[in-house]
């Protein structure tokens, strides 16, 4: 008969919980979806300047048209677009890629897209050579990223959702313009649906992306023809 | 073909008109319609409805669901212009739409959609509404129109970036080497309040966006559009 003696070595375990992200993820993100991180967001109006300036939207009803961008626009259709990059690789990964680059409803919103993913990709690539992203449209590239860093998914999209309506909260502050406490009030109150959005957005899956956002998408269009522009978009 | 979906050939010059007529008269829960056509190498066909598309009213956990799927060979046009779809209060309605066309393809797409029966003042205070169409060049993703609506959906077009006041809306895709210059002339001849817009999204494709305030407002800025695009040779159901 034989025996044996068996040791057992504990280690330190770090078991992450989904409702309590690592404060380094949560660090991690801050960084990217800061305003000073090099995505050039800035530049882009999403149609905003246009409808201001044609009217349609003015001081009293900027937050509504941010409500209908983040609830019924691209907020929503970028998080499903990240969830769906977070989770694919190769060909899978080309065709969510392609897939929101196909959704842009205007030759400025593409470049929107467009322009953000790749300075996203550049930026994240340089900083972490051993996880280098493609140029991708912004929410593939962000939610590709996202995967290679072991981020979790739902944080991720909505500080990205977050992060696109904080930039547009930006261009109406200066734009409209709003004051900084104003601005900021209007952020805290639209932040509130921003993991709601998010987190419907994942569990719907691409089958179930959609906009209603025809009014934004009319106003990116006719930005192109605006006489005087300060935004690419 | 078969069930209730049939298919008149209405004679016309330009390219051969054939025009769908729905016998049910509407879609309701658990109807199902489908639709394949294609145009071959260096024809013309030009697809439209008899009259409106109505989606009535559907039971609980019950959808209608519509596919088409569209194709056109090298050297061929195609147009697909069917009259408005109207959304009852309560409808449920699922649609895809996939088109594939030969690189050197044209085409003209439009889908005028009114949120509810205006006319009577029906305001769409329930529905579900998942449409999508899909546009691929050479086996390539061009272009995709996505849209989601659920639920109260007169308060989800209420707002400044999604209906604006608007009860009805027209999506325009224009595929052919002249895209620009379409482009240029939509946007010259669109009245100084129209709310509708047109973008190249690659060099001889036209996207634009159309808003009226009901299904006739709508028609007073699309006819115009689509009598230039389709070179005087829109279907004479638009006219009735």
């Amino acid at each position: 008969m034989t025996t044996g003696t068996g040791t057992i070595t504990t280690t330190r375990t770090t078991i992450r919980m989904n409702t309590e992200p690592a404060t380094e993820d949560v660090l991690k993100l801050a960084q990217w979806f800061s305003p000073g991180f090099p995505v050039g967001a800035f530049a882009w109006s999403h149609g905003l300047e246009a409808a201001l300036a044609e009217g349609r939207v003015v001081r009293g009803s900027v937050e509504a048209w941010l409500e209908g961008v983040l609830e019924d626009g691209a907020g929503r259709a970028d998080a499903a677009l990240l969830a769906a990059a977070y989770g694919s690789e190769g060909d899978a990964l080309t065709e969510v890629d392609a897939l929101a680059r196909a959704l842009a409803p205007s030759a400025e919103r593409l470049a929107e897209t467009v322009d953000q993913g790749t300075a996203f990709a550049r930026t994240v690539s340089a900083l972490w050579p051993d996880r280098a992203v493609s140029p991708m449209a912004y929410p593939v590239a962000v939610g590709r990223a996202a995967a290679l860093h072991g981020l979790p998914l739902e944080l991720t999209a909505t500080m990205y959702v977050q992060a696109v309506i904080g930039n547009l909260v930006a261009v109406a502050t200066r734009a409209v313009p709003l004051g900084q406490t104003e601005a900021q009030a209007m952020l805290a109150r639209l932040t509130k649906r921003c993991e709601a959005v998010a987190q419907e957005a994942i569990a719907g899956g691409l089958d179930n992306l959609g906009t209603a956002s025809f009014a934004a998408d009319v106003a990116a269009m006719r930005h192109e023809g605006l006489y005087s522009r300060v935004f690419r978009s | 073909m078969s069930g209730a979906l049939k298919l008149l050939f209405p004679q016309s010059r330009g390219p051969l008109q054939a025009m769908m007529v729905n016998s049910a008269g509407g879609l309701t829960g658990g109807d199902r319609f489908r639709l394949d056509a294609e145009a071959e190498v260096g024809a013309a066909l030009s697809l439209t409805t008899q009259a409106a598309e109505r989606a009535y009213r559907a039971q609980p956990d019950e959808c209608a669901e519509v596919s088409v799927r569209l194709s056109a060979g090298a050297g061929a046009c195609l147009y697909w212009l069917p009259q408005e779809t109207i959304l009852f209060q309560a409808c449920a309605l699922r649609r895809r739409l996939r088109v594939d066309l030969a690189d050197d393809a044209k085409l003209l797409l439009c889908e005028p959609l009114v949120f509810g029966r205006t006319a009577m003042g029906e305001k769409l205070t329930e529905g579900w509404f998942s449409d999508r169409v899909e546009i691929f060049r050479d086996r390539q993703r061009a272009f995709t129109d996505a849209t989601r609506l659920v639920g109260d959906i007169a308060a989800q077009l209420a707002g400044p970036a999604t209906g604006a006041g608007c009860r009805a809306s027209a999506l325009v895709v224009y595929v052919a080497p002249d895209a620009e210059h379409q482009r240029d002339a939509l946007r010259a001849a669109l009245p100084d309040d129209a709310l509708a817009g047109a973008s190249l999204i690659a060099q001889d494709v036209m996207v634009a966006r159309f808003l009226g305030p009901d299904g006739f407002g709508l028609r007073r800025l699309l006819m115009p559009a689509l009598d230039r695009l389709s070179a005087n040779t829109l279907p004479r159901s638009w006219r009735l």
